[in-house]
């Protein structure tokens, strides 16, 4: 009685548990989307950041001296 | 890649500052080499000592507090100057290559930073922090899995 129990519970998770239909590959291939992806994540600098780091540099250029001064708090 | 976050914050923070330190050998080599009267030594302490163990204990802070805050890591790195430079000051002016005089102050006995530029190099201290941590600090961040 026991075994035909489990044997019961087997059959009603192999129908509940059924393999999708068609083939288990995908449709198309995926490695291209990947590439994408990895594209889209390359840093975008925006302006602001870009006038920063020019208001920096222009420091530097014409007050060469604050440059230890920088480096001793880096 | 989830265990130890708190260390990895901590080696993504001082990577930068560390970077660093090869460069400031030169100026020791340069004054034992030519007996440069600039006191070297001295100005070597905090950079070398105290700003990487901050960049790394900073990066922790904001790995621990992001959950709740959300903070860029470019805005809680600008926040940092506001903590170092008054250290670095104090410990320069008590190590003797930091002096103020009456129309600015002298870094190092040879750089002399005028009053008017001190508010300037201040912001753009805050500038540089912002974009090294948005950038740099940012990006050791995601490499090692923690941001």
């Amino acid at each position: 009685m026991k075994t035909h129990d489990e044997e019961r519970v087997k059959e009603l998770l192999r129908q509940a548990l059924e393999p999708g239909e068609g083939s288990p590959e995908p449709s198309h291939d995926l490695w291209p989307a990947v590439l994408k992806r990895l594209d889209e994540r390359h840093v975008q600098v925006p302006w602001f950041d870009w006038a920063l780091l020019a208001g920096l540099v222009g420091l530097a250029a014409f007050f060469p001296a604050s440059i230890p001064v920088f480096l001793y708090y880096l | 890649m989830n265990t130890h976050k708190h260390l990895r914050a901590y080696l993504a923070g001082i990577f930068l500052p560390t970077l660093v330190l090869p460069l400031l050998l030169i100026f020791v080599v340069v004054r034992l080499a030519y007996h440069v009267p600039i006191p070297v030594e001295q100005m070597l302490i905090f950079p070398m000592a105290v700003v990487p163990l901050l960049w790394g204990l900073w990066n922790m802070l904001w790995l621990c507090s992001y959950p709740h805050l959300h903070q860029p890591i470019g805005l809680h790195g600008a926040v940092l100057p506001l903590l170092l430079m008054p250290m670095g000051a104090t410990l320069a002016s008590s190590l003797g290559v930091f002096a103020i005089g009456s129309h600015g102050v002298v870094w190092f006995g040879l750089c002399f930073v005028p009053y008017t530029l001190i508010a300037p190099m201040f912001l753009a201290a805050l500038a540089g922090y912002y974009l090294v941590w948005k950038y740099v600090v940012g990006f050791l961040n995601r490499v090692l899995g923690i941001a």
